[in-house]
């Protein structure tokens, strides 16, 4: 049982935030660069090597982002993995909901921990398509010229696919977020008490009022913005 | 009616004296280390009894050229019958590199590099440099069928002196814009009996790769649609939610299922 909580509850930390948008802007910076080479009409961009050079420069962010993940916040990453790829019999309940919580019912629902199923699958296929990405990636950045048609097709194929799972995977990101107010979680740190009630009834009762107002304040001091 | 062009390579004629190669460089101006093509010897046997050749490594000009294929940029591109190069739009990407069954193309000083078949010259009427240069008539250019049938004419009359003399180039890769007369079987200069385009590269070009990109678009569209329709039908739930957090009736739910939203008992331990 929750006492009088407040209106805003604590969701993310400022290092998950900052590595949140680390990861959308070397994402973005990543699909845009290489849509040049799939696209035609962005053909241009990669004239001269402009794109790859986008390119590059944004892979060192992106394919970091787990690293930075693990040394800023270890027991939050762990804990994302570890929930991420464990199921239970409420996420499969909370599975036969999903068409009417795609279409914006959260009515019936499961009570949900602090991720509810689809986001659990969308970070497990998230993890292991930004794995083939990346791995496809260096494939072609350094095995260019020796790689031979199929060995090119192939790495090529891996990496297309990936990005186009990526894609829809963000496309749907983006959706669920602005379809049930999800946003400031990200931005300010905080979410509604409505939304937190409504998608993540378990974890928000599991939350200690000290909790629920501010985890950031107290055992963990920003450390992203140390150096 | 576009004229299909062709080059012919006589290996019997060839001298190897390398001015091909010299002029080539000269005439477009190619950097330091840079060629479109090279001519190297091949020996084979034991002395006495020797067996020599030369190797010719220059584009192909193939009718279905797999670098036009893989090239994502229009860099290069297909014109009467030649695979010319637009050089100001490559990006290096390499594609084309891995993608050629004769390892032709090359990177250099950050863009490709491979014969443009003097595209100036030839719009303007005159040989490109290689053939307009080779001081014992091996290196040929003109249309397509006069090359062709001048080829095949070569090869018969060769024929009684090596019994395996070939045209090699009439079909391979919808026929081959640079034709070879050959004094034995291609695979005696390296040259591959039959190259194809590998499956793989046909579905990732035909298959894979308009479908990342269609089907991306389709999920951005139709999930912007569905936004309009799920949207309203979270903002109707909202409203009744917020009427129940005071007096915790909930909005008549058709299938009369329990108010899941209220903080009570968690069914769960």
């Amino acid at each position: 049982m929750t006492s009088p909580a407040p209106r805003l509850v604590a969701r993310y930390r400022p290092a998950q935030r900052l590595i949140h948008w680390l990861g959308v802007g070397s994402f973005l910076l990543l699909l845009l660069s290489g849509l040049a080479l799939l696209f035609p009409p962005l053909a241009f961009l990669a004239a001269g090597g402009l794109s790859r050079l986008i390119h590059r420069l944004a892979v060192a962010p992106f394919v970091l982002l787990p690293i930075l993940y693990a040394l800023l916040l270890p027991r939050q990453a762990l804990e994302l993995v570890t929930e991420s790829f464990t199921y239970t019999r409420d996420d499969l309940e909370w599975f036969k909901h999903m068409p009417a919580y795609v279409l914006g019912r959260t009515k019936g629902l499961p009570p949900q921990g602090r991720l509810n199923a689809g986001q659990k699958i969308h970070h497990a296929s998230t993890f292991l398509m930004f794995v083939s990405v990346a791995a496809s990636g260096f494939v072609l950045w350094f095995g260019v010229g020796r790689l031979g048609p199929t060995g090119h097709a192939l790495a090529a194929m891996v990496h297309d696919l990936s990005m186009l799972g990526l894609s829809v995977l963000m496309i749907g990101h983006v959706y669920f977020t602005f379809l049930y107010d999800a946003l400031s979680g990200m931005v300010t740190g905080f979410v509604t008490e409505q939304y937190a009630r409504m998608e993540h009834l378990r974890w928000f009762e599991s939350l200690t009022p000290a909790e629920a107002a501010a985890p950031a304040s107290a055992a963990e001091t920003e450390p992203a913005k140390e150096p | 009616m576009s004229t299909r062009y062709a080059f012919s390579i006589d290996l019997d004629r060839c001298i190897g004296c390398q001015a091909c190669v010299v002029a080539c460089h000269a005439g477009n101006e190619l950097g330091a280390g840079e060629a479109y093509i090279a001519v190297r010897d091949i020996v084979r046997g034991q002395s006495p009894d020797f067996w020599g050749s030369f190797a010719h490594q220059r584009c192909f000009h193939c009718a279905e050229a797999p670098c036009v294929g893989v090239c994502p940029t229009g860099t290069l591109s297909k014109w009467n019958g030649l695979t010319v190069v637009a050089t100001e739009k490559c990006s290096a990407c390499g594609y084309c590199t891995d993608a050629c069954p004769f390892h032709v193309p090359h990177i250099y000083n950050n863009h490709v590099s491979k014969c443009r078949a003097c595209l100036e010259a030839v719009q303007d009427g005159q040989l490109p440099w290689c053939a307009e240069t080779c001081p014992s008539q091996a290196i040929r250019f003109g249309e397509r069928e006069a090359i062709l049938a001048e080829a095949k004419g070569r090869a018969a009359a060769l024929q009684s002196r090596y019994p395996k003399a070939q045209v090699y180039g009439e079909t391979q890769l919808g026929g081959l814009g640079l034709l070879m007369v050959l004094l034995d079987e291609p695979a005696a200069y390296g040259l591959p009996e039959n190259p194809v385009i590998p499956a793989a590269q046909t579905v990732w070009q035909t298959a894979v790769q308009p479908a990342s990109a269609g089907l991306s678009a389709l999920a951005a569209g139709v999930m912007g649609l569905m936004f309009l329709f799920a949207r309203r039908q979270h903002a109707r739930e909202k409203a009744a939610l917020h009427g129940a957090e005071t007096a915790p009736a909930a909005e008549a739910a058709p299938a009369g299922e329990p108010e899941a939203v209220q903080p009570g008992e968690a069914h769960h331990d």
